[in-house]
C-alpha cells in the first residue's frame, strides 16, 4: 500500500460507507410510505379527530285527540369542562367552585362546592361533552354567569331538552318515565342504530319504555378536530350531523276520560276509607285501585287509571333518592306500579260470567233450567267443609241462569261448579279454566306496556305437580269439590288484572272476539299528524264460540244486574237512561284472608253493541255494588251524554260543567249500591 | 454543491414554517420563520468569509479555535451555562442560545485534518494516540453536559478522518471493537440519565418502555407512514399542524417533511443530501493536499452521520437523540456550524488547483 494510492482507497470505503447508510434511509423510507402508509393513515385520523354525540329531543307522546300528554320543555343546565377545569392549579379551582356555589344558591339554585366536585368528578360523563353540575337554574343565574365569564373559567351554561307534562301527572303510569340509561340498557342496546352513550336518556317504563325506539331521536355528531392534548381546535362541519328529533307517539287514550277515571278512582277510595265496615269486617282500608276503560269494538284503551300513582315530572333530571324510595316503599302501596296490568286480584262473582258461559257451552246446564236458591249449597257425600253460604246467607228462591247472574246467586253457581267436578270424567278436570284461557285470563293480554302479569287460574294437575316438587309446602295434593265450588264464584286462587277483567267483559260484549288491547294508533314523523310512519292495528287474539241461546241468558243477566229490581247494581243505576243506553254489568266482592274485601266491577254499554267496557278494582273497600259500581256509573254518565264531560284544564285539572252537579258527590258515590 | 445546498435550505425553510406556524386560520405564526431567516442568513455570511481566506491559513488557528472551544465547554458545564431538556449545553444570550458543541464539531474537523496532514499518511499508535487524545478531551466535557447525540457526531468524525488519514485497518478495528465495547460499558454505567437510555433504547421495542419516547416514536412514525406517496399536501398535514409530533421543527422536521410531501418530497430531500454528499466526496477526491481532503471528510462524515442518525430516528431505525437534521432543522449554532462546515469544503474546492 503506498502513501499515494492509500487516500483513493480509503475514499472509496468511505464512499460505500455512505451509500450504504443512505439505501437503508431510502428503503426505510419506501417501507414506511409506500408499502404500509394505509394503517398510518387510519393512526392519523385518530389522532386528530374527537367525536362528540349530541342527544336528540324525544319525540312527543299525544292521546286520542292530539293533546300533548309529554312534550319537551327546554332546562338551563350549568356545565363544566373537564379539560379546561384540569388545567386550573388547585387554588383556582377550589375558589371558582366556591363562587358557583355562592352564585347559584343566590339565584336559588342552593348547591355546595362539595355537589359540586362529585358532578365533575363523576365518571358516567364522556371526557369530550361537558359535566353537568346543576339543572334547571334560573335565566338571572344563566345571565350571572355569562357576565362574568372570567370568573368561571371552565363554565359553560347550556340549554338542554327535558320532559315537560303539560297535564301534570295524568296516565302517569301508561305514559311511563324516562332516566338516565344504565349499564345493562348500554348493553343491551349496543346494536341499536340510534347508538346510546352514557348519560342519555331512555324510557324505563310504560309507553316511554315500549315505544323507545320511535321516541328516541337520532343523535347528531359533532366531529372536532382536536391537538395534541386533546383540546378542540375546530369543528368539521361536513363530519357533523345534526340531531334529529324522536317520532310522535299517538295514545289510544282519551285524556278527558282517563282524568276522570282517575279522579273517580281516588274519591271512590277516599269514601270507602271513611265507610264504616259492617258487623265484624276489618276496616276498609282502600289502599288502591285500578279503572279500565277498553273500546271492545278494537281493543283500544281508552283509560287506565292506577291508584296511588306518581309524577312523571319527579324524573327530570334524575329523581333524588328519597322520592325513588317513597315511590317503591311497601308503607305507600308501591305508587310506581301500574295496578290495572300489576295488581293480581281475586274477581269474586265478576268471575261468574265465565262459570255461566263454561256451564252453557258445555250442556251442563240449560239457561231456563229452575234452581231453588235456599241461601246454602252443601256437596253431597263429603266431609270437611261442605256447606257454602250465599253472600250474607240470602236465599233467592226459585232462579235460572240468567236470574243468578243478576241477583249474583252463589248457590247456583256453587252447584255449576259441583257439577263441573261430578262430570270430569264426560267434561275434563279442567272445565272453567278452559273457559277461563278463552276470556283471556292465566295469560297476558298483549297490551304493549312493560311487566303485565298474567293472573292465575289454578288447575288440579297444577296444584299436584306444586306438591309433587315441594311436598313440605302444600298442604292438599288433590283437587276437591270444594275447589270448583270456590273456582265457580271467582274465589280460591283464582286472580285477575283489571286490565283481563276489562278486557275479558269487552270480549263478551262484542260478541267473542278478544282483541289484543292497544295503547298507541299510531307514530308520526317530523312532528307534523299526517306524516305518519306506521299505524298500530287492532290485534285479535282469540274468539270465542258464542251461539245466541248461550250469549243471550248470559246477557240478559248482566243487563239484569243494572236494571231489574234485586240487580246487584240497580240502585246505582237508578237514575240512569237504561232504555236508550242498557248497560250489561256484574257487581264482584272478593275476600281477602284478613282484610276487608276487594270491590270488583266489570260493565259494558250500550249492551247490544257496546262501545265502552268497564273494570273497577278497589283494595279493601267493601262490596263491588257499593264501593266499585258507582265509578262506573259515573263513567256511563259521560258516555251515555247524560252528563256532559268535565273539561281538561291545562295543568290536569278537571272542570266540571255548571250545569252538571259538580264533580261527584260523597252521597252520589255512596249512593245505594246493593249488596253482592 | 451550493446549488444543492440552496434547495435543501430552502426545504427547512418551508418546513420550519409549516410546523411553526399554528393552528389558528385568522393569524399566522412567523416568529420561528423569522428567526430561522436570520439564521440561515448569518449561516451563510459565515460561509462565505470561511470560504474566502485560505483554508492552509487555518492550520495556524486550529489550536488556538481548540483551546477556545474546549474553555467555552468547560464554562457551559458550569453555572454559567443553561440547561434545556435536561442537558446543559447553552449559553443564553439574549434572544438568542448558544450551543458550543455544535461549534466544538467544525473545531475538531479543523485539528484532526491538521494533525493527519501533518502525520502525511504515516501513523503509527503512538500517533494515533495523539489524535484519538485530541478528539477524546472536548468529547469528556460534551458527555458531562451531558450530550449524548452531538459525541456521536463527533466520533463519527474521528472515526471518518481517521480511515482516510491512513491508519491502519487493524488498529481501525480495534478502535471499534473498543467503542461498542465502551458504548455498552456507558448504557450500562450511571454516567447517563434514566431518558436518556430510554431515548436511545425505545426504537428497538416501541410498543414498551417510557410513554414519552414512545408517543414520540410512534406519532413520528404515523406522521411519515400517513403522507403516502404524494402527502397531504403542504400546511395541510395532520400530525404537523396539529402539534401532535413534539419538537417538530427542529430534531423532528423530517416527519413534517413526509407527511405534507409525502414519499416524493422526502426522496427528493435524501437525494438532494446524496447530490450534496456526493459533491463533498469528489471535492475531497480532488484536493491538492492531503489537509483540504482530511477537512472535506470531515465535514462529510459530520453531514452523513446527521443525516442518517435523525432521519433514521424519525423513522425508527435509530435511537432517539438530539441531533438536527443538516440544514433543515431550526436552531441556530447548529445551522451556523455547518454553513461554517460548508465554507471551509468550499474553500478547499477554491483551491484545488492552487
Amino acid at each position: 500500500m503506498t502513501a499515494a494510492e492509500s487516500p483513493r482507497v480509503r475514499l472509496g470505503v468511505l464512499a460505500i460507507v455512505m451509500v450504504g447508510l443512505f439505501a437503508a434511509l431510502f428503503a426505510r423510507l419506501w417501507y414506511l410510505q409506500v408499502l404500509s402508509s394505509e394503517s398510518f393513515e387510519q393512526a392519523a385520523d385518530a389522532n386528530r379527530i374527537r367525536v362528540v354525540q349530541v342527544e336528540a329531543p324525544r319525540g312527543r307522546i299525544l292521546d286520542a285527540s292530539g293533546r300533548l300528554i309529554v312534550d319537551n320543555r327546554v332546562s338551563i343546565v350549568v356545565t363544566v369542562d373537564r379539560v379546561l377545569f384540569a388545567q386550573l392549579d388547585d387554588t383556582e379551582a377550589t375558589d371558582m367552585l366556591r363562587r358557583l356555589a355562592e352564585e347559584a344558591s343566590r339565584y336559588g339554585s342552593p348547591t355546595t362546592v362539595e355537589q359540586l366536585l362529585d358532578r365533575v368528578n363523576d365518571q358516567r360523563y364522556s371526557r369530550y361533552a361537558p359535566v353537568p353540575v346543576a339543572e334547571d337554574v334560573t335565566e338571572e343565574l344563566k345571565i350571572y354567569l355569562e357576565e362574568h365569564a372570567d370568573l368561571f373559567p371552565s363554565v359553560a351554561v347550556e340549554r338542554v331538552a327535558v320532559r315537560r307534562y303539560p297535564y301534570g301527572n295524568r296516565a302517569a303510569h301508561v305514559i311511563g318515565y324516562v332516566g338516565e340509561i344504565n349499564d345493562t340498557e348500554l348493553d343491551d342496546r349496543q346494536d341499536k342504530p340510534k347508538n346510546y352513550i352514557r348519560g342519555d336518556q331512555i324510557g324505563k317504563t310504560g309507553v316511554e319504555r315500549i315505544f323507545e325506539d320511535d321516541l328516541r331521536g337520532t343523535p347528531g355528531q359533532t366531529v372536532f378536530e382536536v391537538d395534541a392534548s386533546g383540546r378542540p381546535v375546530r369543528i368539521l362541519e361536513d363530519l357533523s350531523k345534526p340531531p334529529i328529533p324522536g317520532d310522535d307517539v299517538w295514545l289510544t287514550i282519551d285524556l278527558s276520560i282517563q282524568a276522570l277515571a282517575e279522579d273517580l278512582l281516588a274519591q271512590g277510595l277516599d269514601i270507602a276509607r271513611a265507610r264504616r265496615p259492617s258487623g265484624n269486617n276489618p276496616q276498609n282500608e282502600a289502599t288502591g285501585g285500578a279503572v279500565v276503560v277498553l273500546d271492545p269494538r278494537n281493543g283500544n284503551v281508552i283509560a287506565m287509571a292506577s291508584y296511588p300513582t306518581y309524577d312523571p315530572a319527579d324524573f327530570v333530571n334524575g329523581i333524588s333518592s328519597s322520592r325513588w324510595a317513597y315511590l317503591t316503599d311497601d308503607a305507600n302501596h308501591f305508587p310506581i306500579n301500574n295496578r290495572a296490568i300489576q295488581g293480581q286480584y281475586a274477581p269474586g262473582s265478576t268471575f261468574k260470567l265465565i262459570t255461566g258461559y263454561a256451564a252453557l257451552a258445555s250442556g251442563l246446564r240449560e239457561a231456563n233450567t229452575p234452581f231453588v236458591d235456599k241461601g246454602t249449597y252443601t256437596i253431597d257425600d263429603c266431609s270437611g267443609q261442605c256447606t257454602f253460604k250465599n253472600a250474607g246467607s240470602k236465599a233467592y228462591g226459585t232462579v235460572d241462569m240468567s236470574r243468578s247472574m243478576t241477583v249474583s246467586s252463589d248457590a247456583y253457581f256453587y252447584s255449576i261448579g259441583a257439577d263441573f267436578w261430578n262430570n270430569r270424567g264426560r267434561l275434563g278436570e279442567e272445565a272453567l279454566q278452559e273457559s277461563a284461557r278463552l276470556f283471556g285470563l292465566n295469560q297476558e293480554t298483549g297490551v304493549p306496556l312493560p311487566s303485565e302479569q298474567s293472573g292465575r287460574i289454578p288447575t288440579p294437575e297444577q296444584r299436584r305437580r306444586q306438591y309433587d316438587a315441594n311436598p313440605g309446602l302444600f298442604a292438599e295434593r288433590n283437587w276437591f269439590t270444594g275447589d270448583n265450588v270456590n273456582m265457580a264464584i271467582g274465589q280460591g286462587d283464582v286472580a285477575l288484572t283489571p286490565l283481563q277483567l276489562a278486557n275479558a267483559y269487552a270480549t263478551f260484549g262484542n260478541g267473542g272476539t278478544r282483541y289484543a288491547p292497544n295503547i298507541a294508533t299510531k307514530v308520526t314523523r317530523g312532528r307534523t299528524e299526517t306524516s305518519v310512519k306506521r299505524t298500530v292495528d287492532a290485534r285479535i287474539n282469540g274468539t270465542i264460540d258464542m251461539a245466541p241461546e248461550i250469549r243471550s241468558p248470559l246477557l240478559d243477566g248482566l243487563i239484569g244486574v243494572t236494571s231489574r229490581a234485586g240487580g246487584t247494581a240497580y240502585g246505582t243505576f237508578l237514575g240512569f237512561p237504561l232504555d236508550s243506553y242498557p248497560v250489561a254489568g256484574k257487581t264482584g266482592t272478593a275476600q281477602v284472608n284478613g282484610k276487608a274485601d276487594t270491590a270488583v266491577f266489570a260493565a259494558f254499554g250500550p249492551a247490544s253493541a257496546p262501545e265502552y267496557a268497564v273494570s273497577v278494582i278497589m283494595e279493601e273497600s267493601g262490596f263491588g255494588g257499593t264501593a266499585a259500581a258507582p265509578l262506573a256509573r259515573k263513567l256511563f254518565d259521560v258516555f251515555a251524554g247524560v252528563v256532559p264531560p268535565p273539561e281538561l284544564q291545562p295543568g290536569g285539572a278537571l272542570v266540571y260543567p255548571e250545569a252538571a252537579t259538580g264533580s261527584p258527590t260523597q252521597e252520589q258515590l255512596a249512593s245505594a249500591g246493593s249488596e253482592d | 454543491m451550493l446549488a444543492s445546498v440552496v434547495a435543501i435550505t430552502l426545504i427547512g425553510t418551508v418546513m420550519v414554517f409549516s410546523s411553526t406556524r399554528g393552528n389558528d386560520p385568522d393569524s399566522v405564526n412567523t416568529t420561528t420563520l423569522q428567526r430561522h431567516v436570520v439564521f440561515v442568513a448569518t449561516g451563510l455570511t459565515v460561509m462565505s468569509l470561511v470560504a474566502m481566506f485560505d483554508y492552509r491559513r487555518f492550520r495556524d488557528f486550529a489550536l488556538i479555535a481548540y483551546g477556545g472551544v474546549c474553555l467555552l465547554l468547560m464554562a457551559v458545564i458550569s453555572p454559567l451555562g443553561t440547561e434545556v431538556n435536561g442537558s446543559q449545553a447553552w449559553f443564553q444570550l439574549g434572544p438568542f442560545q448558544l450551543q458550543p458543541s455544535e461549534f466544538t464539531k467544525i473545531t475538531v474537523i479543523l485539528v484532526l485534518a491538521s494533525l493527519g496532514a501533518q502525520f502525511a499518511g504515516d501513523i503509527d499508535l503512538r500517533r494515533l494516540g495523539v489524535m484519538l487524545g485530541v478528539a477524546a478531551l472536548p468529547l469528556t466535557f460534551i458527555m458531562l453536559q451531558p450530550d449524548p447525540g452531538t459525541a456521536m457526531v463527533i466520533v463519527a468524525i474521528v472515526m471518518g478522518i481517521l480511515l482516510v488519514s491512513g491508519v491502519r485497518a487493524k488498529h481501525i478495528a480495534a478502535l471499534t471493537l473498543f467503542g461498542l465495547t465502551a458504548l455498552v460499558g456507558v448504557l450500562n454505567s450511571g454516567l447517563l440519565e434514566d431518558y436518556q437510555k430510554d431515548r436511545l433504547t425505545v426504537f428497538l421495542n416501541p410498543s414498551a418502555g417510557l410513554q414519552a419516547e414512545a408517543y414520540n416514536l410512534n406519532q413520528s412514525k404515523i406522521a411519515i407512514g400517513s403522507g403516502g406517496v404524494l402527502g397531504k399536501g403542504l400546511f395541510e398535514g395532520t400530525q404537523t399542524q396539529l402539534d401532535i409530533v413534539p419538537e417538530q421543527h427542529t430534531d423532528f422536521i423530517f416527519t413534517a417533511v413526509g407527511e405534507e410531501l409525502g414519499f416524493v418530497g422526502a426522496a427528493t430531500l435524501l437525494l438532494l443530501f446524496g447530490i450534496l454528499c456526493w459533491r463533498i466526496w469528489r471535492i475531497a477526491q480532488l484536493s491538492r493536499d492531503q489537509l483540504g481532503m482530511l477537512l472535506s471528510v470531515g465535514v462529510l462524515s459530520m453531514i452523513v452521520f446527521q443525516l442518517f442518525q435523525n432521519a433514521g430516528m424519525t423513522m425508527g431505525i435509530m435511537p432517539i437523540t438530539g441531533i438536527p437534521l443538516p440544514l433543515v432543522s431550526h436552531g441556530g449554532s447548529s445551522t451556523i456550524a455547518l454553513f461554517a462546515g460548508l465554507g471551509l469544503v468550499q474553500n478547499v474546492h477554491m483551491r484545488r488547483f492552487a
